[in-house]
C-alpha cells in the first residue's frame, strides 16, 4: 500500500514536470537559433559576444540561474513566481546548450549545397531557411532528442525553488512519512525518470551494437 | 560601488564554499572515472551476470537525475539503516552520477578505435589482451579525453545540488549570505560569477585540448 | 522540344571575357594573371593536371570564388572583384551563369521536381504551374520523366547528374560552367551526361567544360584550353592540339593522359 501511495503522489508531479521540460525546450528550439547564426557570423563581435553569452549561461549551474531568476528579479512589484522562474531558466539554459547543437549541425551541411544554392542566384535568406535549415535539422535531430533526456531530468532542479514537480512531490511524501516509505518516494521518482528515458537510451545502443562488433 | 563593497565582504564565506565545492568534485570525478573504466568494459562481458549488474548501475546514473540520486542517498538510505553525512552522501551520489556518464564516454572512445587495428594486431599473432591493454586502451581514452573534461566541468557544476542535502557548499555558502539581509540577486549573481570563472576558462581549455588531440588520428 | 527554351531560345549567343584573373591563398598562387575570351555559341575544354587553378578559374567566372584582381564580363555585366560587388549584381551574374558541379549537389530534402522548380520560384518568380510543366519538360529531355517524384537519393549518379543539369537549365541561363561533370561516374554512365552535354552545345550554348574526358574535348569543343601551373599555356583547336602540341608542357600532359 505503501508502494501505490508513493507512487500516487509522485506522479501528481508529472505533469509539471512534463510543462517544464517541454516549455524548456520549446523557448530554447526557437531562441536557438538566432544565437547559432550569432555564433557563426562574419562580423567577430557579433561572433564574440555570442560565444562569451552562451560560454556564461553554460559555465553556471542550472540551480544558480533558477535562484537568480526567482529571488533576484523583482521589477517594482513584479516578481517571477516559482513556475515562472523555472520556466525562463530553463529556457534560458536551453538556448545556449541547443545554439551549439544547431551550429554544429549547420556547419555539418555539406559545403556543395550552399554553392549549388549560390550558383542557381538564390538569395542568403533562401538559402539558409530552404536548403541549408532543412538538412541541419535531420542531422541534429538525435542530438535535440538526447539533449530533451537531459532536459526532462534537469526539471528536477526546480523542486529547490519549490515547483511542485516529481521530485518535490516525493520530498513532501518521504517527510510526511519518516518510516521505511520514505525512502519509496525518491526509487519510483529515478524509476520514473528512467522510463521516461529508455526509449532515447535504448535506440543508442542499438547504434552501438552495431559499431561495437569493431572492438571487443 | 557599494555592490563592489557587498561582495568582497561575501567573498571569504563564499571562497570557503567554493572549497568544499571543488573537493567534492575532485573526489567524484577520481572516484567516478575509476568506476567508469571499470563499467565501460563490464557492460560488454560475457557474463551475464556481471554484465547485467554493470548495466543497471549505468543505467540508474544515467537516467536518474542527479538530485534524486543525493536524495535517495541522503535521505533515502537512513531508512533502511545505512546514514552518512552529508558530506559524504554527496560524494557517493555525484561518483556514481560521475561513473555512469564517463563509462559512455569511455565505451565510445573505445569502440571509435578503427577495426582495423584489431585485425592488424590478430595478423601479427598479438594476444586479445595486449592488444586490448596497449593498443586499443590507449587509443580509446585519448579520444575518450575531451569528453571526459568536458564532464569533469559537468561535475563540478553538478556539486550546487548538494545544497539540497545541506552540504556547506558555494550555493549554501550563496544562500545563507543571502537571508541575512534579503540581498539575494548580489549573492547569487556573485556565486553564479565564481562558478563561471572556473567553468568557463576549464572549457575553453578543454575546446583547446580537442583541437589538438584531433592532430594524432592515423 | 529542346533543352533551351523561353528567353534564351532567342537571345544573343553570349560570351564571356576574362581579363587578367589573379588569385592566391596566402603564399600559394592559384591563378597567375589569367586571361580568355570565350566566343558565343561555342563550347571550351579547360584540361590540364590537377593543381593548376582549373576549377578555381571556372568558379572565379560566377563568383563562388573571388578573384584578386581582374575583371570578369558576362553577357551585359562587368564585374571587377577587386572593388565592391553588390549583391544585386551579383544575383543578375549568378542567373545568367549556370553551373553544374563534380559531387552534383542537388538538394537530397527535396522530390527531383522540386530541385528544380523550387530555384525557378524563388529567382525568376515563376508561378508553381509553370515551374513544374517546365520542368517536367526538362526531365522529359534528359531521360527521367519517371523519376519527377523520387527523391535523389535513389537516383544513380549518372542520373542525379542529368538532373542537375536540368535545373540548371530551367532559370535559363546564357552560359553553362561543367566543373568536372563526370569526374564522379563511372566511364559507362558519364557517357549518358555527356550526351546530354553534346546535344547542348548543338543547341548552341556557351558552354566552359573542366573535364578530364579527352574525346569529349577532342570532339564536341571548339576550343582548348589547356592550363598549368595557374597559368593557360596553350589553347586553340582541340584536334590541332591534341595531334601535336607546341608546348612540352602540353605534350607530357597529353602522354600521361593518353597512355592510361
Amino acid at each position: 500500500m505503501d508502494l501505490v501511495n508513493a507512487a500516487l503522489a509522485v506522479v501528481k508531479g508529472l505533469p509539471l514536470t512534463l510543462l517544464l521540460a517541454v516549455s524548456a525546450l520549446a523557448i530554447g528550439a526557437v531562441g536557438a537559433l538566432p544565437v547559432s547564426l550569432g555564433l557563426q557570423s562574419r562580423h567577430i563581435v557579433v561572433r564574440l559576444l555570442c560565444r562569451l553569452c552562451v560560454d556564461l549561461v553554460r559555465g553556471i549551474p542550472i540551480i544558480v540561474w533558477l535562484f537568480v531568476l526567482k529571488f533576484g528579479v523583482v521589477v517594482g512589484t513584479f516578481k517571477l513566481d516559482a513556475l515562472q522562474s523555472a520556466i525562463v531558466g530553463l529556457g534560458l539554459v536551453s538556448i545556449a546548450y541547443l545554439a551549439e547543437i544547431y551550429r554544429g549541425g549547420i556547419q555539418a551541411v555539406p559545403r556543395g549545397q550552399t554553392e549549388a544554392a549560390e550558383a542557381l542566384g538564390l538569395s542568403s535568406r533562401t538559402r539558409l531557411v530552404h536548403v541549408v535549415l532543412p538538412q541541419a535539422f535531420t542531422i541534429v535531430s538525435p542530438s535535440i532528442a538526447t539533449y530533451f533526456v537531459g532536459l526532462l531530468k534537469d526539471t528536477s532542479i526546480a523542486s529547490t525553488i519549490v515547483v511542485a514537480e516529481m521530485v518535490f512531490q516525493a520530498q513532501s511524501f518521504a517527510r510526511q512519512n519518516p518510516t521505511l516509505a520514505g525512502l519509496l518516494p525518491y526509487v519510483i521518482a529515478g524509476g520514473l525518470y528512467i522510463v521516461l528515458s529508455l526509449p532515447v537510451a535504448f535506440a543508442s545502443r542499438r547504434l552501438d551494437a552495431r559499431l561495437r562488433r569493431a572492438v571487443v | 560601488m557599494q555592490l563592489l563593497a557587498d561582495w568582497a565582504s561575501y567573498l571569504p564565506s563564499m571562497l570557503d564554499g567554493l572549497r568544499i565545492s571543488l573537493v567534492i568534485a575532485v573526489i567524484s570525478i577520481v572516484a567516478g572515472y575509476a568506476l567508469g573504466i571499470l563499467l565501460a568494459f563490464g557492460v560488454s562481458v560475457r557474463l551475464a551476470v556481471v554484465r547485467w549488474l554493470c548495466l543497471a548501475i549505468v543505467e540508474i546514473g544515467r537516467g536518474a537525475p542527479a538530485l534524486v540520486i543525493l536524495y535517495l542517498v541522503y535521505f533515502g538510505l537512513p531508512k533502511v539503516g545505512i546514514t552518512f553525512d552529508s558530506f559524504t552522501a554527496a560524494c557517493i551520489g555525484l561518483s556514481w552520477n560521475a561513473a555512469a556518464y564517463s563509462s559512455e564516454i569511455i565505451r565510445a572512445g573505445v569502440q571509435s578505435v578503427p577495426r582495423g587495428q584489431l585485425e592488424a594486431a590478430d595478423a601479427l599473432g598479438l594476444t586479445r589482451r595486449w592488444t586490448l591493454l596497449r593498443v586499443v586502451a590507449p587509443q580509446g581514452l585519448r579520444s575518450a579525453i575531451p569528453g571526459l573534461m568536458g564532464l569533469a566541468i559537468q561535475m563540478f557544476q553538478g556539486t550546487s545540488l548538494a545544497y539540497g542535502i545541506a552540504v556547506p557548499e558555494l550555493m549554501k555558502q550563496a544562500y545563507q549570505l543571502g537571508s541575512q539581509n534579503f540581498q539575494y540577486l548580489q549573492v547569487f549573481v556573485l556565486a553564479g560569477l565564481v562558478y563561471a570563472l572556473v567553468s568557463v576558462p576549464a572549457t575553453w581549455i578543454t575546446v583547446f585540448f580537442e583541437k589538438r588531440l584531433g592532430v594524432h588520428r592515423a | 522540344m529542346a533543352l533551351i527554351e523561353g528567353s534564351a531560345l532567342n537571345a544573343e549567343r553570349v560570351g564571356i571575357d576574362l581579363e587578367h584573373l589573379s588569385k592566391r591563398y596566402g603564399d600559394t598562387v592559384v591563378l597567375d594573371d589569367v586571361s580568355l575570351h570565350v566566343e558565343p555559341g561555342t563550347v571550351t575544354a579547360l584540361i590540364g593536371p590537377s593543381g593548376a587553378g582549373k576549377s578555381t578559374f571556372l568558379r572565379c567566372i560566377n563568383l563562388l570564388e573571388r578573384p584578386d584582381s581582374g575583371v570578369i564580363r558576362v553577357d551585359r555585366h562587368v564585374i571587377e572583384p577587386g572593388k565592391l560587388v553588390t549583391s544585386r549584381d551579383l544575383a543578375a551574374l549568378r542567373r545568367s551563369v549556370g553551373m553544374v558541379f563534380q559531387s552534383f549537389n542537388l538538394f537530397p530534402h527535396l522530390s527531383v521536381l522540386e530541385n528544380i522548380v523550387f530555384p525557378q520560384r524563388k529567382v525568376l518568380g515563376r508561378s508553381r504551374e509553370e515551374a513544374q510543366d517546365r520542368a517536367h519538360a526538362l526531365l522529359s529531355r534528359v531521360g527521367l520523366a519517371d523519376k519527377a517524384n523520387e527523391h535523389p537519393g535513389r537516383c544513380s549518379g549518372g542520373q542525379q547528374q542529368r538532373i542537375a543539369i536540368a535545373r540548371a537549365l530551367a532559370l535559363e541561363p546564357s552560359i553553362m560552367l561543367f566543373d568536372e561533370p563526370t569526374s564522379a561516374l563511372d566511364p559507362e554512365v558519364g557517357l549518358e551526361v555527356l550526351a546530354v552535354m553534346r546535344e547542348l552545345a548543338d543547341e548552341g550554348m556557351t558552354m566552359l567544360v573542366v573535364t578530364h574526358e579527352m574525346n569529349f574535348a577532342r570532339d564536341v569543343s571548339d576550343t582548348l584550353v589547356v592550363m598549368a601551373d595557374s597559368h593557360i599555356i596553350e589553347q586553340g583547336d582541340p584536334r590541332a592540339i591534341m595531334s601535336d602540341p607546341q608546348v612540352e608542357r602540353t605534350r607530357r600532359f597529353l602522354r600521361a593522359v593518353l597512355e592510361r
